[in-house]
């Protein structure tokens, strides 16, 4: 890994260049009083000082809805594959959501390639950012190791008035050398990683992911998930704003002569009642309790043991996106040790 | 054939109609979908039989119950369209009082007059079967065509059962909890596209509730934020959703 470093003056005018040249861009933006990944129109809108953004930035290679194929009605050799286009660069990723962009890629890349997502993915450079502002419910540093730097095409670390660049892949080495970085200078990487100490999280999970996945091995009986699930509406927030859900639902949509149509995929949640419903009206977790623990196990067991990769990346947006408050992995984690 | 179809409207404003009428161009494309035999009263009772009817508003007199049951019997296939019809809409308000109470109110001295009889109001399936729900007041456009697409390629129309609060997530807005207000997402049917919490005001789930509301829970989440029991069943009441809370 190189390091490097860029004054925040000339990375804004970097940005502002890359905005003017017609590429999409984005970038983190306020939202009201949160933030958001928008498409940047001017680099003043760029907000690299955050706290979290309510949807993850996995939204640009996996939208929320997008066409996978048109066909024509009755013609069965006349679908066709569409393919939605994704920014050319990204910027502001927290080290949560890089690491679980990287699950995504491996998730997306298994047995039949998911060509939607893997096209998107390939056209768009990442630019992560260490978190430079607390976020209460973060526990990103007790889950993610360095899952983080499979995603990642370079790091931007906050030092006042520049950024060291962590640089990580070609393309890294590319946008680095376009936005004009310099080398670093003597002691830039001990600079860089006293910067990206500085904030801490303010809440831990108890356990490595390796000890959480062999702790929750005889859990699944526990009285815990019955009890939280008196509580949950079954919304589905907590996994619809979760950074490593991939679920999603297809859907025909056909126009309104019956002569063509669309087929759309749209995000799904394992939370909501009717997720496990098949053919014959059986419902498989049928239960507000059954949908929690395999939440909890899909995140903190099952994605770890198939991938050796972190299935939560502890970002924290499902407790903050709870209105019943009972989604947050480390609460559940806590009350199970008890 | 093309299915034929018939609107007839009870007790609303009819403003879920007005939707219908609003469609522009692809009222064109319905017309060539199906056969429109009944529109807003114009020609009722002239078709004997209909493949498909839409009830709009809500069921306030005895009378009306007959009407119904007698279109219910010309019907193939019968869809509530609209809250009033599907949950009685906010016109079961008037069911939390007492009636002659409503009535002096309404129309004062002429309220005893026969022909501004009046009963507890009562949705379409608390008087007959239906077989298909369009929620919203008002409906929602989108919905109603492809109800209508589905129907005419025969396929069971699917209408959303998940909470307001997957369409509301998806469109990445601030959670109203999170300004300090309220919302009944997390127990309203969604299909609205959130329209309510997208403009910053809590949903008051006019679609009425998901299959198995936790009511309980969010009567907890409201009295957390200092909602009193009233304010609580106030905001349940709007649309009819009963919010099962003692006082
Ligand atoms: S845990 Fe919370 S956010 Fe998740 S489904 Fe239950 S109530 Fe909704
Ligand atoms: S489970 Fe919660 S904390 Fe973990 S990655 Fe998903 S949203 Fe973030
Ligand atoms: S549901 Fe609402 S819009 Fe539709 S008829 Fe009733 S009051 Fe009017
Ligand atoms: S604003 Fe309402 S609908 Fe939206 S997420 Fe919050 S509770 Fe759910
Ligand atoms: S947000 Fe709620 S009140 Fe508003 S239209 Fe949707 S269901 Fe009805």
């Amino acid at each position: 890994m190189d390091f490097m470093q860029i004054s925040k003056k000339d990375f804004q005018k970097f940005v502002e260049n890359l905005i003017q040249s017609k590429e999409e861009v984005v970038g983190v933006v306020k939202k009201g009083k949160h933030f958001a990944y928008d498409i940047l129109e001017k680099s003043e809108q760029l907000c690299l000082d955050y706290t979290e953004t309510i949807l993850p930035p996995k939204k640009y290679f996996l939208p929320v809805e997008e066409t996978l194929l048109k066909y024509k009605t009755g013609v069965a050799s006349s679908y066709e594959a569409t393919y939605g286009k994704s920014p050319k660069v990204i910027i502001g990723i927290h080290p949560g959501d890089m690491a679980a962009i990287a699950l995504l890629d491996k998730s997306f890349s298994e047995g039949e390639k998911d060509s939607h997502y893997l096209n998107k993915r390939a056209n768009s450079t990442l630019i992560g950012i260490y978190p430079t502002q607390s976020f209460p419910h973060r526990f990103s540093n007790s889950m993610i190791e360095k899952d983080a730097y499979k995603a990642a095409d370079c790091f931007l670390v906050d030092l006042g008035n520049d950024y060291g660049i962590e640089v990580v892949t070609e393309k890294g080495k590319k946008i680095a050398s376009a936005m004009k970085a310099v080398a670093g200078e003597k002691g830039l990487n001990e600079k860089i990683a006293q910067a990206k100490a500085k904030i801490k999280d303010e809440v831990s999970m108890p356990f490595s992911r390796r000890e959480l996945s062999e702790f929750l091995h005889n859990k699944e009986t526990h009285a815990e998930w019955k009890k939280r699930a008196e509580k949950c509406f079954s919304c589905g927030s907590c996994v619809l704003v979760c950074p490593t859900c991939y679920c999603f639902d297809v859907k025909d949509t056909v126009a309104l002569s019956l002569q063509e149509g669309e087929r759309k995929r749209m995000w799904d949640g394992c939370m909501l009642e009717k997720f496990a419903n098949v053919a014959g009206n059986h419902n498989f977790r049928k239960l507000a309790g059954d949908r929690l623990k395999h939440r909890i196990f899909r995140k903190g067991k099952y994605i770890i043991d198939k991938f050796g990769m972190a299935g939560c990346v502890g970002c924290g947006r499902c407790s903050q996106a709870c209105v019943a408050n009972i989604a947050s992995p480390v609460d559940i984690v806590q009350e199970l040790k008890k | 054939m093309k299915p034929k179809v018939a609107f007839f409207d009870f007790a609303c404003c009819e403003g879920c109609q007005l939707q219908i009428a609003n469609l522009e161009e692809e009222i064109l494309g319905v017309v060539a979908l199906v056969d429109l035999v009944e529109f807003r009263e114009v020609l009722t009772g002239h078709a004997p039989e209909y493949d498909i009817t839409f009830i709009e508003g809500s069921i306030t007199r005895p009378e009306d119950e007959e009407r119904l049951k007698d279109i219910r019997k010309r019907s193939k296939i019968l869809i509530a369209f609209g809250a009033c019809a599907t949950t009685g809409g906010v016109n079961k308000i008037k069911n939390l009082r007492n009636l002659e109470t409503v009535r002096k109110e309404v129309y004062q001295d002429d309220w005893n007059k026969p022909h501004l009889n009046t009963a507890p109001t009562k949705a379409v399936d608390e008087v007959v079967k239906v077989d298909y729900y369009l929620h919203g007041c008002p409906i929602n456009r989108n919905e109603f065509l492809s109800v209508v697409k589905d129907l005419a390629m025969g396929k069971v129309p699917r209408i959303p059962d998940y909470p307001v609060c997957v369409e509301c997530k998806l469109r990445e807005n601030e959670c109203l909890y999170d300004l300090g207000k309220t919302c009944l997402g997390p127990i309203a049917r969604a299909g609205c596209a959130a329209i309510c919490p997208s403009n910053k005001s809590g949903c008051e789930a006019c679609r009425g509730t998901v299959p198995n509301p936790n009511k309980n829970a969010m009567h907890e989440v409201l009295a957390k934020r200092n909602l009193t029991v009233e304010a609580i069943i106030q905001e349940f009441t709007m649309f009819a959703v009963n919010p099962e809370v003692s006082k």
